[in-house]
């Protein structure tokens, strides 16, 4: 905790003022409400000053150009449910709780776009999509309690990603807050632009640093026909890797997911929720395809030919929508099942190219014996996406040589041509690293960037760089 | 109760999964209407960063203990646990308010004086104008103004069955837990459950000295009261011979089956293994039941949280209103109503949305008749029913079982 005082810093008059441009009702100051709005999933605690929940771009725009004028940070919040403490005021403040703007404004099945406020939750929004036989492909974790502002911030990614791309593929438009209350508007909701640099681009996976979204235009694609969804179960990661390689490289197949988990992410599962997974399994592979009917039929059979190849030691194609639900369900549990392990985790969501996925996880699992530190990975392998979690106990001595197990990882994460962070953003968790990935001349480039749009520094100070 | 919920507090990893499901969370999206905001706020007063507040006993008054948050929790976070310490927590440094605290500690322990007050109410009742279809406008004890609220019986279920009815050779003895809306307004439930149950060869007992079950005192912090209340219906069921004990309350089935466990420690789970709710012992022990004729209604079910999320009980009563109605399921069956002791009297408002939500899903549903497992259900979806004028009628499976035994009799 950064802050343990419960009294706020906001002066009087200040706080009369944001009452007045968005009403009292809704501007909050009180030390339990700012209890509630002092945490994300990382599970690190910072006090907000205050907490204000806007209902319009106007209410929006009013409190940033008073906080600006005052110099008071600004840390904006969809459902809190990040992974490296974007949400986490870390410097107090005011937490803009985006919650409450959470139309659907314009959902047109004609142009394949649809505009909604920030503070639509994901799967509301595929779902209204869906109504329409239409597709919101972008799919993390958090999808049914994680929002869209929140994912166009940290630039989500999810389970599609292989096969559709992330947040930034479907973001055409967007409308933007800006620090000094002015409200700009980026983007055409056409597919195609390049009228001027692309500031959509650049503020999407900026995390509250840059100004505040306030309505948002994405893409849209017609729903495919068909999902299928199988299974399969190894004794040894390396087969579950052979089986992925198998799969896209030697018969060019492109799943629409292909995840990965190994055994200590199988072994930390609730008991509920594991599916029948066989004695001795040590790693898991969850792939779907989609398409149309036949094709998908026949692909699914192919892809369970080639993990029988592969030493498979059981696989299971799931026959309804209740049996898939059960896997996924699997898959998204295992961030917050991973606390039995440990209740403490430094989770850190690395990229590399496809081909160097089993040297890093050799690495990994070289260095985490050598330091004795617990280590549990999983993640959208498909892309040569890695979640690499790291558990220790809370006050323990651990924490030190976690990062600095952590910090070993990266190093060889980015000499390998990979990336620190996939699609949770570097937030204030991994600031410290960003410098292994970008030079000192690139880092100075984008403060300046920064400093231009938010010339006082109010926009989620403390995060990306340290 | 012990210092567990600090544990259960340390494992909450803050991922947000409860927002999906938290009824409350859905009508107000305050974090601190929601199990990982309230479980921050636990930390905060393990921590000594807050103190007990008026705002802070409103946050955790706000929970309506469906306990839908701890079924889908990845992280295994027993809930209840950390609710149930709060509330006592409020209830030790802030004190109960005086009224509930008269009857949690002064009433519902006398049975005698209970049914007295009751009784007075009941004769009372007849000069409130306004009745709509058995439904009246009135406050009684401890609900609101400006809801329809079922009549009380003129004699309780407790008086109407003081003697057991005998039962030629009866294959299994059962007690039947009331609970106190059974007891002083539906009492129908009741003798729908001894109905049924008699007819299948199985003798019913209610016990006359038990009391309520102690959910209303617990769900205020009072363990105290909570604590009396569960150990003299210990007395009272521990010595009589039962094979059984029945309830057609969702919430007192709760109350007796899980949290006297908590309450009463290890000696009650002999007893504990043999609490049902009534559906689930029909399936369990009667299963194809002959002479029944389904009724010619469209008869949809509502799921009570506390049957659902606490027990997972939904396939039972749907399979006895399958096999004893033209049955129908309705979109958001598991919706909450509403209804639910404190929650109602203070979040009205909130009570109100969601009652219309579930209302809207009746109504969809095309059904004549909306049954549920829980007296509380009952009052509350009727409450909601009648404000809107609808001839669609509310009652407990139990009552559309026994409706379609006497069908089969009469059709013979």
């Amino acid at each position: 905790m950064k802050q343990q005082m419960d009294k706020n810093s906001i002066d009087t008059r200040i706080l009369e003022e944001l009452c007045d441009a968005v009403g009292r009702e809704n501007v909050f100051d009180d030390i339990e409400e700012r209890v509630c709005y002092s945490f994300d999933a990382t599970k690190e605690r910072s006090l907000p000053d205050l907490v204000i929940k806007p209902h319009s771009t106007e209410h929006v725009s009013n409190i940033v150009s008073i906080a600006n004028k005052n110099s008071i940070p600004i840390c904006p919040r969809g459902a809190g449910t990040g992974l490296s403490g974007g949400s986490v005021p870390i410097r107090g403040g005011i937490v803009l709780d985006l919650k409450n703007m959470d139309r659907i404004i314009e959902l047109n099945a004609r142009d394949l776009t649809v505009t909604v406020e920030p503070g639509v939750v994901t799967k509301d929004l595929q779902n209204e999509a869906a109504k329409h036989k239409l597709f919101y492909p972008p799919d993390p974790g958090s999808a049914r309690f994680s929002t869209i502002g929140g994912n166009v911030a940290e630039c989500s990614g999810g389970a599609t990603g292989m096969k559709y791309g992330v947040t930034r593929d479907y973001v055409l438009a967007l409308e933007i807050v800006l620090p000094d209350g002015s409200i700009i508007n980026t983007g055409r909701k056409t597919l195609k632009s390049v009228a001027g640099y692309d500031l959509t681009r650049f503020f999407v996976g900026s995390e509250g640093t840059l100004g505040i979204y306030t309505k948002i235009t994405l893409k849209l694609l017609p729903m495919p026909e068909k999902l299928g969804t199988i299974v399969s179960y190894f004794d040894d990661f390396h087969d579950a890797l052979n089986t992925s390689d198998s799969i896209q490289i030697k018969n060019r197949i492109l799943p629409r997911s292909l995840e990965f988990m190994d055994a200590a992410c199988l072994a930390s599962l609730k008991e509920g929720l594991k599916a029948a997974i066989p004695e001795g399994a040590k790693s898991l592979l969850l792939i779907d395809v989609d398409g149309n009917e036949k094709n998908v039929t026949n692909t699914i059979a192919k892809i369970e030919d080639i993990c029988r190849e592969n030493n498979a030691l059981k696989c299971e194609v799931a026959k309804t929508a209740e049996e898939r639900e059960v896997l996924w369900e699997m898959i998204r549990s295992v961030p917050s099942s991973l606390f039995k392990i440990a209740t403490m985790k430094f989770n850190d969501d690395f990229c590399v190219p496809r081909s160097k996925v089993k040297d890093i996880l050799e690495k990994v699992y070289g260095l985490s014996r050598a330091a004795s530190v617990k280590v549990a990975a999983f993640g959208h392998i498909g892309e040569g996406h890695i979640n690499l979690n790291v558990m220790y106990d809370d006050g323990s001595d651990k924490e030190h040589s976690a990062h600095t197990f952590v910090s070993e990882v990266l190093k060889e994460v980015v000499s390998i041509g990979g990336t620190i962070t996939s699609e949770h953003g570097v937030g204030d968790a991994k600031a410290e690293y960003v410098k292994l990935e970008l030079t000192a001349q690139e880092i100075e480039l984008m403060q300046k960037l920064k400093k231009l749009f938010d010339p006082k520094g109010i926009m989620n100070p403390g995060k990306i760089f340290v | 109760m012990s210092n567990d919920w600090k544990n259960e507090v340390s494992k909450c990893s803050k991922c947000g999964k409860c927002h999906t499901v938290c009824p409350v969370f859905l009508e107000t999206h305050d974090e601190s209407a929601v199990a990982r905001g309230r479980i921050s706020l636990a930390e905060a007063l393990k921590d000594k960063q807050i103190g007990y507040t008026e705002k802070l006993r409103d946050y955790v008054y706000s929970c309506k203990k469906c306990m839908r948050c701890r079924k889908v929790c990845p992280s295994d976070v027993d809930y209840e646990k950390i609710i149930s310490a709060l509330l006592r927590g409020v209830a030790e440094n802030m004190g109960i308010p005086l009224l509930p605290k008269i009857i949690f500690r002064y009433i519902l322990p006398r049975r005698i004086l209970f049914d007295t007050l009751l009784k007075v109410s009941s004769k009372i009742q007849r000069f409130i104008p306004m009745k709509k279809r058995g439904q009246m406008r009135h406050l009684p004890l401890l609900f609101m103004g400006k809801r329809w609220i079922p009549t009380l019986a003129g004699k309780t279920a407790l008086q109407k069955f003081r003697k057991t009815r005998k039962v030629e050779n009866p294959r299994m003895r059962v007690g039947l837990f009331t609970g106190c809306l059974i007891n002083y307004i539906y009492v129908d439930i009741a003798e729908a459950v001894v109905d049924v149950l008699n007819k299948m060869g199985i003798e019913v007992v209610i016990p006359q000295r038990q009391l309520c079950c102690g959910t209303p005192s617990s769900t205020m912090g009072d363990v105290k009261s909570s604590k009396r209340l569960a150990e003299e219906n210990r007395k009272v069921f521990e010595s009589l011979e039962l094979d059984a004990i029945v309830s057609a309350c969702a919430t007192c089935t709760k109350s007796i089956k899980n949290d006297y466990m908590h309450i009463l420690g290890p000696s009650w789970k002999n007893m504990s293994d043999k609490i049902y709710d009534i559906s689930e012992f029909i399936d369990k022990f009667i299963g194809d039941m002959p002479g029944v004729k389904p009724i010619g209604e469209k008869v949809t079910y509502h799921d009570p949280c506390h049957l659902l999320w606490v027990r997972d009980i939904s396939e039972e009563p749907r399979n006895i209103l399958k096999k004893s109605s033209r049955f129908v399921d309705m979109d958001m069956a598991d919706a909450c109503c509403g209804g639910g002791g404190i929650f109602t009297i203070i979040h009205y408002d909130l009570t109100l949305k969601m009652l219309e939500r579930k209302v809207d899903s009746i109504q969809r549903s095309g059904a004549d008749t909306v049954a549920t497992n829980c007296p509380g259900c009952v009052m509350q979806i009727a409450d909601g029913l009648a404000g809107r004028n609808s001839n669609i009628k509310t009652t407990h499976s139990i009552q559309i079982l026994q409706e379609a035994l006497k069908n089969g009799e009469t059709k013979k």
